[in-house]
C-alpha cells in the first residue's frame, strides 16, 4: 500500500516539479540563510498528505481496492506510512542536494550543512512534518477533494488566533493549542530538556489521537460511488 | 448466494433526502449471472455500492454466502469493475494489475505471468502496459478495469457498466470473459445499459426504478418468463403470416416492415410458429428468439 503511494505520487509529473522546486528553494535557502533557510522543505509535507484518502475515495480506486481482502486500517496506514517514506525521501534528496550545491557553490557556508547537521535539520524536519501529516489524514477521511488542507489551515487559525488577541479565551486557547497542535524544539528535545521532553509526550499523545480519530471516522464511512 | 431482503437506503439530510433504494428485496443464487437494469437513477450503483459492503443499507439485511458483505472471506473472493474509471493514474498497467493481484492474495512469483495473461485475455498489448494509466483511452482503462476484477479468478463478480466507452471488439471482449467466468461457476451481477448484451449473457433481469423492483424475469433456465419470437417475412404478405400464427394461438404484433413479435413458452413453441408461416406459403427472411429486453425496459418505464 505504502509503495502504490510512492508510485502515485513521483508518477505525477506535476507533483515531482513542485517537490523538485521545494527542494530547490530549500537548498538555496539552507545556503543563504543557513538552518532556517531549509524550513521551507516542511511545505512538502503538504504536497505529500493533502487529499491522500478523499482523492482515492472520488477516483474510486478506494473501492477497488477496498473490494479485495483487505481492512481499511491496513489502507489507511499504508497511506500514512507511504506520506511519511515519501516525505523522508524528499528530506534525504534535498539534504543530498544541499550538501552538493553549498560544497561546490557557497563553501563559506559548509559549516553549516556538515552531514551531521544536516542528517540532524533532516530528522526535525522530518518529525515536524508527521503530525500535519497525521491531521491531514484524519481530515482527508471525511472531507472531500483537498478540503482537508483547509480543515488544518481552520484549525490552525482558530486554535492561535485567540492566543494572539490577548482576549480572555487566550489562557484557554493556548492550553487547548498546546495539546491539540503542541510545539515541539526537536532540537532541544534531543537534549533531554524537561519542558522540551514534556511537549514531545503532548506530540506522541496528539499524533496517537489523530491516528486513532481517522481510524474511527474511515472504518465508518460509506462511500458512495458511481452515478445512481 | 447472495441474498438481499428488504433493503432501503436514503442519501442527504434534511431537506434534501433522495430514497435511493426502498424495500428491495432479491436473490441471485450460486453460479447465476443477474442483470440490473433500469433508467439512470434507479439505484443500480447504490444495490451494488451496498452488495459491496461500501454502504450501510438504512433498513435491511445483505448476505453473501451468509456473510457479511465486507467480511474478508467473502472479499478474497470477489471481483469488482466500477462505473467510473478516474483510478490511480500515475501507476503503469502493470503496477496497476500487479497491486490488484497482490491485494488479490496472488503469490508474488506468479505476479508477472499473471498480469500478462490478464492483460492478454482483455486484448491490452503487453507495450500498453508500460505506460501510465492516465494515458489509456476510455475503453483501455475499461479492458484494465475488467482485467483487474477478474484476477484471481473470483467466484463473485460485481460488473458495474463494464462495456461502456468500448468498441465493437471491447463489447464482444467484455461478452466473452463474462460467459467464461460463468462458465467455471461464478454467481455475477451486471449492471448495464446495453440490453442486448445483458440479453446475452444473463439468466436473470431484475428491473429497477425509483429504488424499487419493478419487474424480474428469467431468460435462460428451465422456465424462462420472458421470451419473444420474432419473424420476418415479406411486408405485403403480413397478414397471411400474422393469420397463420393466430391460427396456432399466437397473438402477434406486426410491424410494418414485415416483422412479427408474439410469445413463445418454448423453442417447441417457436417450430410450431415457423412451421404453420411456411404451411401457409409465406416466405420467412428472418426467425429468431430474444427477451426483446429494450420493449421490458420501454414498458417498465412507462414510456
Amino acid at each position: 500500500m505504502a509503495r502504490r503511494f510512492l508510485r502515485q505520487k513521483f508518477g505525477s509529473p506535476g507533483l515531482v516539479a513542485a517537490l523538485g522546486v521545494l527542494a530547490l528553494i530549500g537548498t538555496l535557502g539552507l545556503a543563504r540563510r543557513g538552518a532556517n533557510g531549509f524550513s521551507i522543505a516542511n511545505w512538502a509535507i503538504f504536497v505529500l498528505a493533502a487529499g491522500s484518502v478523499s482523492r482515492d475515495v472520488s477516483s474510486g480506486a478506494l473501492q477497488m481496492i477496498l473490494s479485495r481482502p483487505i481492512r481499511r486500517t491496513q489502507y489507511l496506514f499504508g497511506r500514512y506510512v507511504g506520506i511519511l517514506v515519501a516525505f523522508a525521501l524528499f528530506l534525504a534528496f534535498t539534504s543530498l542536494l544541499a550538501f552538493v550545491v553549498v560544497h561546490l557553490g557557497a563553501p563559506g557556508a559548509a559549516a553549516e550543512v556538515s552531514p551531521a547537521r544536516l542528517a540532524r535539520l533532516a530528522g526535525e524536519t522530518f518529525l515536524s512534518g508527521a503530525f500535519p501529516a497525521a491531521i491531514l489524514l484524519f481530515f482527508s477521511t471525511f472531507l472531500p477533494g483537498i478540503a482537508d488542507l483547509l480543515g488544518l489551515l481552520i484549525l490552525y487559525i482558530v486554535l492561535r488566533l485567540p492566543a494572539a488577541s490577548g482576549s480572555a479565551l487566550a489562557r484557554a486557547a493556548e492550553a487547548a493549542r498546546e495539546n491539540i497542535l503542541p510545539d515541539v524544539s526537536w532540537s532541544e528535545a534531543w537534549t533531554g530538556r524537561g519542558a522540551a521532553l514534556a511537549a514531545a509526550g503532548r506530540w506522541v499523545f496528539a499524533l496517537t489521537v489523530y491516528l486513532a480519530l481517522a481510524t474511527v471516522v474511515f472504518s465508518r464511512r460509506e462511500l458512495p460511488y458511481g452515478n445512481d | 448466494m447472495i441474498s438481499v431482503q428488504g433493503v432501503s437506503k436514503t442519501y442527504g439530510r434534511f431537506g434534501g433526502r433522495v430514497q435511493a433504494l426502498d424495500g428491495v428485496a432479491l436473490e441471485v443464487a450460486r453460479g447465476e449471472t443477474l442483470g440490473l437494469i433500469g433508467p439512470n437513477g434507479a439505484g443500480k450503483t447504490t444495490l451494488l455500492s451496498c452488495l459491496l459492503g461500501f454502504l450501510r443499507p438504512d433498513r435491511g439485511t445483505i448476505t453473501v454466502d451468509g456473510r457479511a458483505p465486507d467480511d474478508l472471506a467473502v472479499r478474497a473472493r470477489t471481483g469488482y469493475l466500477p462505473e467510473r474509471l478516474g483510478f490511480d493514474r500515475e501507476l503503469p498497467g502493470r503496477a496497476f494489475l500487479a497491486f490488484h493481484w497482490r491485494l488479490a492474495g496472488g503469490a508474488r512469483d506468479r505476479t508477472k505471468s499473471e498480469v500478462e495473461a490478464a492483460a492478454e485475455r482483455v486484448g491490452l498489448e503487453r507495450e500498453a502496459l508500460s505506460r501510465p494509466l492516465r494515458g489509456y483511452s476510455r475503453g483501455m482503462l475499461q479492458r484494465i478495469g475488467l482485467a483487474q476484477a477478474l484476477l484471481g479468478d473470483p467466484t463473485i463478480l460485481f460488473l458495474d457498466e463494464p462495456a461502456s466507452g468500448t468498441d465493437p471488439r471491447g463489447v464482444s471482449i467484455v461478452r466473452e470473459r463474462i460467459l467464461e467466468a460463468k462458465s467455471r461457476g461464478a454467481t455475477i451481477v451486471l449492471n448495464s445499459h446495453q440490453l442486448a448484451e445483458v440479453e446475452k449473457v444473463c439468466d436473470r433481469v431484475v428491473f429497477l426504478e425509483s429504488g424499487r423492483v419493478a419487474k424480474t424475469e428469467t431468460l435462460r433456465g428451465e422456465s424462462p418468463t420472458r421470451r419473444r419470437g420474432l419473424l420476418r417475412v415479406p411486408a405485403v404478405r403480413l397478414a397471411e403470416a400474422a393469420a397463420a400464427l393466430s391460427g396456432e394461438a399466437f397473438t402477434p404484433r406486426t410491424q410494418p416492415d414485415g416483422s412479427m413479435k408474439f410469445v413463445v413458452g418454448s423453442d417447441e413453441d417457436m417450430a410450431r410458429a415457423i412451421r404453420a408461416v411456411a404451411l401457409a406459403g409465406v416466405p420467412i427472411y428472418e426467425a429468431r428468439t430474444s427477451a426483446e429486453l429494450e420493449e421490458l425496459f420501454s414498458a417498465a418505464a412507462g414510456e
